[in-house]
């Protein structure tokens, strides 16, 4: 018990010190996180709603192969992007390796799967009489769709919450692709990981308490924009 | 005329869920649509919207021959809007449930307002515009659905089962609603529904629908029994292992059958006749249906009567009253 109330005391104080380098990974961490989120979320969205919307060969192999990858280990993606962005990938030549843009490729594989399959999962709840009800008031079948995206939103925002919660939390990929480099691709799981190498156990609990908090924070405020959107 | 069907079919996984060889209906009238659960009247109805295109036959609408090509269909649904038996609102305000239609006409704003406003008054639900649509009750979501469908100003509106899932207040509303957009809006208007006194009393024409077949008149009393022949060579259909009806046919095992209410015929429920054919049972309900009375008689299952004025003028009944009942068997069809 003592080790979890000195880290949470511990955490107070490193916030309250305005301690730059805590900020500094704080700020990189949700910098790399949103940015991930926000590119699986432009590409998995209308991926996961193509998918639940239309009809085509090969449908349910497509989403079993997606449902296996969110078993997707951090490490494997860590590897696999490695491969194509260090000096003898073919992606070498942009410099990729150890830095923020590394990590965000490696993120945004990393939680495509979920968002896509959580945005199929939240379509097809929807109840076909949406589909129908927008036909016959004369809609298009873009239109349609608006309407079947709109009401499955709620659904929708857990995919990105649910992403958003991954990355955050996740450490193989930042450190094998950021390199945990002091002020530059320092993220909170991977200082974490360096103050457990180094022994000071107290600091590393105090920045999981610091990300905990930042998580329900983020948490917080979807669930009030889920709210408002609930007329 | 409004619609022309010929040789239309729909198969769904195998089987043939609506076959109408010819079918024509005008503009201007209420068709109520009547059938038994299963007989194929929702189908027809998305068929006739629009929303489904059939498997095989040709439909002309408004003398267009109809081409199940998307953008063709587009272009039929700003004109036939359907109402569902149990419609959905989206989630969001009545208001913006009914501005639907108007925006995907690419009406103006003030335009759509004043549409919106009339249509709400209509269904007497102008008091609920700002109010949340999945908060409402389904008399009141029947409605809005009702004004959202209206608000496109169509030609034609189909409802499919309007009151089923209402209570009487909201059942006597939206037939209001309903006599409303025909006479005063002119709007044609297919009516489904399993009732036969909804049906009599809205429409202009009635059409019979049976196994997704036309038929020439309304099976009722239908019920599901297996045919059985006794020691003593009678055939009878025994329902709910309850009731034996004694039937004519050829057929075995697991049958439908139908009794015509005119052809019972009620008595005291002292003089019961002896036989197979005599039941006794407590009536249920009576109603006027146009000078007849219908009775609905429990004698194990509901069964209803209709007698003619003279008939129950001589031997009146009363509801809670036990009676003796006879379906003979030229009374039954098995089906």
């Amino acid at each position: 018990m003592d080790i979890l109330l000195d880290s949470f005391i511990s955490a107070i104080l490193l916030l309250k010190s305005l301690d730059a380098e805590l900020y500094a990974i704080v700020f990189v961490s949700l910098k790399v996180a949103s940015s991930s989120t926000f590119v699986a979320s432009f590409i998995g969205i209308p991926t996961g709603f193509a998918i639940a919307f239309k009809e085509f060969p090969g449908k349910r192999t497509v989403i079993t192969i997606l449902n296996t990858l969110l078993a997707l280990p951090t490490v494997v993606v860590g590897l696999f992007v490695y491969t194509f962005i260090s000096r003898r990938g073919i992606f070498g030549p942009l410099d990729l390796l150890y830095t923020q843009k590394a990590i965000i490729v490696g993120q945004v594989i990393l939680i495509i799967p979920i968002v896509t399959t959580f945005t199929i999962a939240a379509i097809s709840q929807i109840d076909d009489r949406y589909r129908k009800t927008a036909m016959t008031l004369g809609a298009t079948t873009l239109q349609t769709a608006v309407v079947i995206f709109r009401e499955g939103r709620f659904g929708i925002m857990a995919a990105v919450i649910a992403s958003f919660g991954r990355v955050i939390a996740e450490v193989g990929i930042s450190m094998m692709l950021g390199g945990n480099a002091k002020g530059f691709t320092r993220t909170m799981t991977t200082a974490m990981a360096l103050e457990y190498d180094k022994g000071e156990f107290i600091l590393a609990v105090a920045l999981g308490v610091i990300l905990l908090t930042i998580s329900f924070t983020v948490n917080l405020f979807f669930n009030y924009l889920q709210g408002r959107a609930r007329v | 005329m409004l619609f022309g069907i010929k040789n239309l079919t729909k198969v769904y996984g195998g089987r043939k869920v609506l076959d109408i060889p010819e079918l024509s209906l005008e503009k201007g009238k209420v068709y109520g649509l009547l059938g038994p659960n299963g007989s194929g009247k929702t189908t027809l109805l998305e068929i006739l919207s629009f929303l489904l295109p059939p498997t095989t036959g040709e439909i002309v609408y408004d003398s267009r021959k109809v081409d199940f090509s998307e953008t063709f269909l587009r272009g039929l649904r700003t004109e036939v809007v359907m109402v569902e038996q149990q419609p959905i609102l989206f989630t969001t305000s009545v208001y913006k449930n009914v501005e639907f239609g108007l925006k995907v006409r690419k009406k103006p704003k003030e335009y759509r307002k004043k549409i919106i406003h009339e249509v709400l008054d209509l269904v007497g639900m102008r008091g609920f515009a700002e109010a949340s649509a999945h908060r409402l009750s389904s008399g009141e979501t029947q409605r809005v659905a009702i004004a959202r469908a209206l608000a496109c100003s169509p030609k034609v509106i189909m409802f499919d089962e309007p009151t089923s899932n209402v209570d009487i207040e909201n059942q006597i509303a939206i037939e209001g609603i309903l006599r409303d957009i025909n006479v005063q809006k002119g709007i044609s208007v297919i009516l489904a529904t399993h009732n036969r006194i909804q049906a009599t009393k809205l429409s202009d024409s009635i059409i019979f629908l049976f196994n997704g077949k036309p038929a020439s008149s309304i099976y009722e009393n239908i019920f599901s029994g297996s045919v059985r022949r006794d020691g003593d060579g009678n055939t009878y259909c025994l329902i709910h292992d309850k009731v034996r009806l004694v039937v004519r046919t050829d057929k075995t095992g697991y049958v439908k059958i139908s009794v015509n209410p005119k052809m019972i015929k009620v008595f005291p429920a002292q003089d019961i006749p002896s036989g197979d054919h005599g039941f006794v049972g407590r009536v249920i309900q009576l109603t006027d249906e146009g000078g007849d009375v219908r009775a609905l008689v429990d004698i194990g299952i509901p069964i209803s009567v209709l007698l003619g004025k003279e008939e129950y003028k001589q031997a009146p009944i009363l509801t809670g009253e036990r009676v003796a009942l006879v379906c003979p068997p030229e009374s039954i069809e098995v089906m």
